[in-house]
Order: structure tokens, then sequence, then C-alpha cells
């Protein structure tokens, strides 16, 4: 063995006064544990030889030890003076090395730890390049392993909750792919419900990227309660009437939604949200589903505080597009919005009930929404010039006096 | 990398709390080391992630801290130039004098990711060196005791007398012999440079102890 470790170890213990144990000599000069031991233990007994300034050393005793009946492995790290008195007490010893070299005559094994972190620390990725303990599976991970092990400890948590309402919330996509639950197939079996979700679009826009996946099963839910709406087409039928109109929207939006379907993926996602937001403020949707074939009975849902009901006339509030469905007619809304037109559909946005008055007889018109709106704007702009003298100082009145023209 | 001034009594609170509580357990550890105490009076505690020795008598503990309470706004305000922990045989002569020289930056740069975890391993280091004392000092005479003497500007003796009324916490001037020692032998054991603070430590060792 190369004689230059011991001056090595001479210079860290006699210069620096440093404790040297094995591992940190081994860190220091990059060798395995076993043989920093070795080294230790001939530089102490090269030491010892040439009778140079006393040292101490700490040896650590591994090994069988009988103690109240019982038998143990032992593994100790004692001082070199009471290292024959306690290898007696051993039953059986295993291994006997020295621990560490030092000048200073240790009274506790504080500093050896001490020792030992600050030379882990500064080799802390390689510390056990020289270890003898060995496992051949304990690898460290890569960090792209590392990152999808923390997204499985964090995925599995929404994983539960949104398993139902995924499924329900995929239905258009998916519902035909993977009949898996009833609810599945229901959301596939009802084209409608592509409609109606699509109207349900515009209110919910602001909430798709919020879906939560409480509100997807609630969505679910309601979406089992659908089913039962469009089992009677009279609701439909009575829809045409002004005077029905209110109750027979919610009817015909829920029934829109059974009945109606969209192919698309997105429009199916936007329904679902649409659902998810209605069923919040509606408590009674179960109540009002049944109601439907009867406009009379619809009437509670008017009373019910639904605000996303999109008659204005009412409550003066924003139109709901999603409440709004026709079967002919849906167009996308200068929001974005899908609205099924009675005939007042650009009156839909505004909050007056002017609006909603002008609206009932504009039902009655064509039922064409496309046509209506190029119609509208044109009849507004030809019709502003007509009652303009007829009517300067009644902004309303010009806009009854288009309606009453026609 | 934040630059603070002395005027930032923040940065002098941080450093008189880091050097207080390792001066705490440097003047334990010199103690239990030196023997000044029997060692069944200490018991191991953790500090800077080491195992270190602290006393469990109470007087002995609240007499280190009100004498480090009292120095603290000396270091705070860069009073403070040594921390000596003398020892002291049965007449009153020092044996040996543990030199805490503290020296403060006026400017600094602070990088708050490793500041603390660098001083600490120096501040263990230095811990480390107090353990292993005993390999380059003679032993000591039975019967010691020890004292705490503060070397500061002079200004900073008015404040003193000032923290002495507040702190009801008695400070004199401390004694010729004990600040001065004929001949001491010197033996540098850890020195230490970082962002906040430079401090070494010597021991210095009257020849003859008994």
């Amino acid at each position: 063995m190369d004689e230059l470790y011991l001056d090595n170890i001479d210079e860290f213990v006699n210069d620096h006064n440093k404790i040297v144990t094995y591992k940190s000599l081994s860190l220091a000069l990059g060798v395995h544990v076993n043989t920093a031991k070795q080294m230790l233990y001939h530089y102490l007994e090269h030491k010892r030889k040439e009778s140079s300034p006393q040292l101490h050393a700490t040896y650590l005793v591994t090994g069988k030890f009988v103690g109240n009946g019982q038998t143990c492995h032992k593994v100790s790290i004692v001082r070199e003076d009471q290292l024959e008195d306690f290898k007696s007490k051993m039953s059986l010893i295993v291994s006997v090395h020295v621990y560490s070299v030092q000048k200073a005559l240790l009274k506790d094994s504080g500093p050896l730890y001490s020792v030992d972190y600050d030379a882990v620390k500064d080799n802390l990725k390689n510390c056990s390049k020289y270890s003898a303990i060995r496992c051949a599976g304990a690898e460290p991970m890569s960090p792209l392993e590392l990152q999808q092990t923390l997204k499985v400890q964090i995925h599995p948590q929404p994983e539960p909750e949104s398993s139902g309402t995924n499924r329900g919330t995929n239905t258009t996509s998916k519902s035909n792919t993977k009949p898996q639950k009833g609810i599945m197939g229901m959301f596939s079996n009802k084209p409608a419900v592509k409609n109606t979700s699509n109207e349900v679009k515009p209110e919910q826009k602001e909430d798709t990227a919020v879906v939560c996946p409480l509100l997807l099963l609630v969505l679910v839910v309601f979406a089992i309660l659908l089913k039962v709406v469009p089992c009677s087409p009279q609701p439909c039928e009575k829809q045409d009437s002004a005077a029905a109109v209110q109750h027979q929207k919610d009817s015909r939006s829920k029934t829109k939604r059974v009945e109606d379907a969209d192919s698309e993926e997105e429009k199916m996602d936007k329904k679902k949200r649409r659902r998810i937001k209605r069923p919040d403020p509606d408590s009674s949707d179960e109540d009002v589903i049944p109601d439907s074939p009867q406009p009379k009975e619809s009437q509670p849902r008017e009373i019910s505080p639904k605000k996303e009901k999109t008659e204005t006339g009412r409550s003066g509030m924003k139109v709901r597009k999603r409440r709004r469905v026709l079967k002919s007619q849906t167009y996308l809304d200068d929001d974005g919005c899908m609205v099924t037109e009675k005939g007042f559909v650009s009156e839909s946005y505004s909050e007056s009930e002017d609006d909603f008055q002008a609206s009932k007889p504009a039902q009655r018109e064509s039922s064409k929404a496309k046509p209506n709106l190029s119609s509208k704007d044109d009849d507004k702009k030809s019709q502003k010039k007509a009652p303009a003298n007829s009517n300067k100082g009644a902004k309303q009145a010009s806009i009854v006096g288009f309606f009453q023209k026609k | 990398m934040t630059t603070l001034t002395r005027q930032d009594l923040n940065f002098g609170r941080v450093v008189a709390d880091v050097l207080c509580e390792f001066l705490e357990v440097a003047v334990h550890l010199i103690l239990y080391v030196r023997e000044v105490y029997p060692s069944g009076i200490f018991q191991k505690r953790k500090k800077y992630n080491i195992p270190v020795k602290m006393s469990c008598h109470p007087d002995l503990n609240q007499y280190i801290q009100d004498t480090l309470l009292c120095i603290k706004p000396l270091i705070e305000k860069n009073d403070a130039e040594k921390v000596v922990v003398v020892i002291v045989d049965k007449d009153h002569r020092p044996v040996e004098r543990f030199v805490f020289e503290i020296c403060q930056p006026p400017l600094l740069s602070i990088s708050s990711d490793s500041l603390l975890s660098h001083v600490e391993q120096l501040l263990r280091a230095f811990i480390l060196k107090i353990s292993v004392c005993d390999a380059v000092l003679t032993s000591n005479p039975p019967g010691c005791s020890f004292s705490v003497l503060v070397h500061t500007r002079d200004a900073a003796t008015r404040n003193m007398e000032k923290v002495q009324v507040m702190k009801d916490f008695p400070w004199i001037v401390a004694d010729e012999q004990e600040v001065h020692m004929k001949e001491p032998r010197l033996v540098p054991l850890k020195s230490m440079t970082s962002d906040i603070i430079k401090m070494q430590l010597y021991v210095e060792e009257r020849a003859q102890k008994t």
C-alpha cells in the first residue's frame, strides 16, 4: 500500500488537530471504507511504534450481546481504553475496527457525529459511493420519474370524485363509445341534449373553466331527470303561444337539452357546463321537469328564483339564452351565446321591458332567426327614418313604431 | 442580493441574535470540555444539527443568559470587540482565556438563499474545535471558576451603565489581571469569515497553571 496516505492522515491529526473517522477519510481520499479502516489501523500502529505524541482512537464493535435474558445484535463505538472491557462482555464478536483517530481524548461521541455530518454534507451526492452497504434495487429516481410519482400522488385525489362526473361530462363525446353507465346511454340517445346545452353556453361561458367535479355529478343527475321531458311532444307545440312562452321556454329548454344533441364535443361540454350552472340556482329542477308537459304547471318555474330565466319582460333581468329554445331557430348572439329566437332575439340582450313587449309581436313574425337578424337591422334603419319625423321626442316610440308598422 | 448597512437595525439584531446563540452554546461547551463544572450537570442537546453539551443547572444557565442579554445591545451596535471567557483558579488568577474576537462589516450584501446555512456550517466548525481543544491545552487545576469579559469601545461603556440599570444585572470594570495575562501561550483554534460577521477564536493559556 502506498505510504502517502500516512502523511495525509498525520497532517489531519497533528497539524489540523482534526478527528479523522474512517468515513471522512474515505471521502477525503476517495477510497473504499474498508480501505480507510485499514489505513487508520496502519497509521495508528505506525505512530505508536515511533512513540510519537499520544494518539487516541475509537473502535466500532459489533456482535452478539446477551442482556436480560435476550440476545441482541449490538453495535457500539467505544474508546480504546474501554475496548477490552467491552469485548469481554460480548457473547460473540462479529467485527472490530478502528472508527476514528484523534489527538484529544473524547469525552463523548458528539464530535464524531459532527465530523461525519460535515463530511457527508460536503459529499452529499457521493456519500455512499465508497460505502460497503449496497442495495442493487436502491437507485435514485430520475427527475422524470420523480415528477410522475408526484403527479400520481396528486391525481388520485380528484379522480374518485370526478370518476362519476367525468363520465357525465364526456357524455356526448364518449357516451356512444363508453356506455358504461346508464347516464352515458341517456346522453347518447338524446341528440336534443346538445342543442339545449348550447343555450346554456352563453350563460355558463364564464363558468366553463371552473367546472367542479361535484357540479358535474349534479349535471349527471339533472340529465337523468331531463330524460323524462322529451317523452311529451305537446309542450313543444304549446310554446308557440306568446302567453305560454315563458313557461314553455323552461320546458323547451329542458326538452331541448334532452332531445337535441350536438355532434360537436365542445358544444356538449358547454351544455354540461350550462347544466351545471342551472341546477345551482334552481333548487326545484326535479319539481319543474314533470310540469313541463303542462304549461300551466310550468308557471311555478317563473316564480322559482331562477336568475337564469330569460324573460326580460318580467324581471327586467338579462336575457338567458339557454331558456329560449326553439327548434327551428338557433344562432349565436353577439356575445357568442346560443339563442333560440321566438322573434325577439335581437332584444334579448336588452334589459328593458319594452323590448319584451316588442318581442311578443315579434314572435308572431317569421320564425326564421337569421333572416330576422338582417331584416330587423334593415327595418330598424328604414323605420327609424320613417318614424323619425313622427316620433321625434320619444325614442321608445320609434321602436314601438317599428313593430306597429308591421 | 440585498445590500444592507449598519444603520439597518434588523441586520444588527440578526447578527446579535445569531452571535448570542452561538456564544451561549460555546460557553456551555467550554465549561464542559475544560471541566470547570462536573460533567454530570451537562446534558446532551442539539444545536446546528449536532449534539452539544449544555448545563442543566438553573442558576448557571440564568447567569449565562443574563450575561449574553447584556452583551446583545453592544453587538447590535457593533460596540463589542471581544467577548472573553476567562477561567480562573482558586486565587482568581486567570488560567485560560477563550477570546472571541468579533468584527462586523459596515456594508454587506446578503444572499438570502445560503446565508444562514453557510454561517451555521462555520459555527459548527467552531463547536467542533472547542470540543477537541483538550488536545492543545493542558489540563486545569481543580476548583476553577469562570467569568465573562466584554471589550468595548469607549463610548459604549456609558451605554453599559444604562443597560446595567435597566437590566438590574451588575457589570463592573474588569480587573487588570483578568484582562491581561503575563506571557500567555497563544493557541489559535478557529477563525471564520462570512457575509454578516467575522470572528476568530484563540486561547491565551498561562504557561504554568499550577
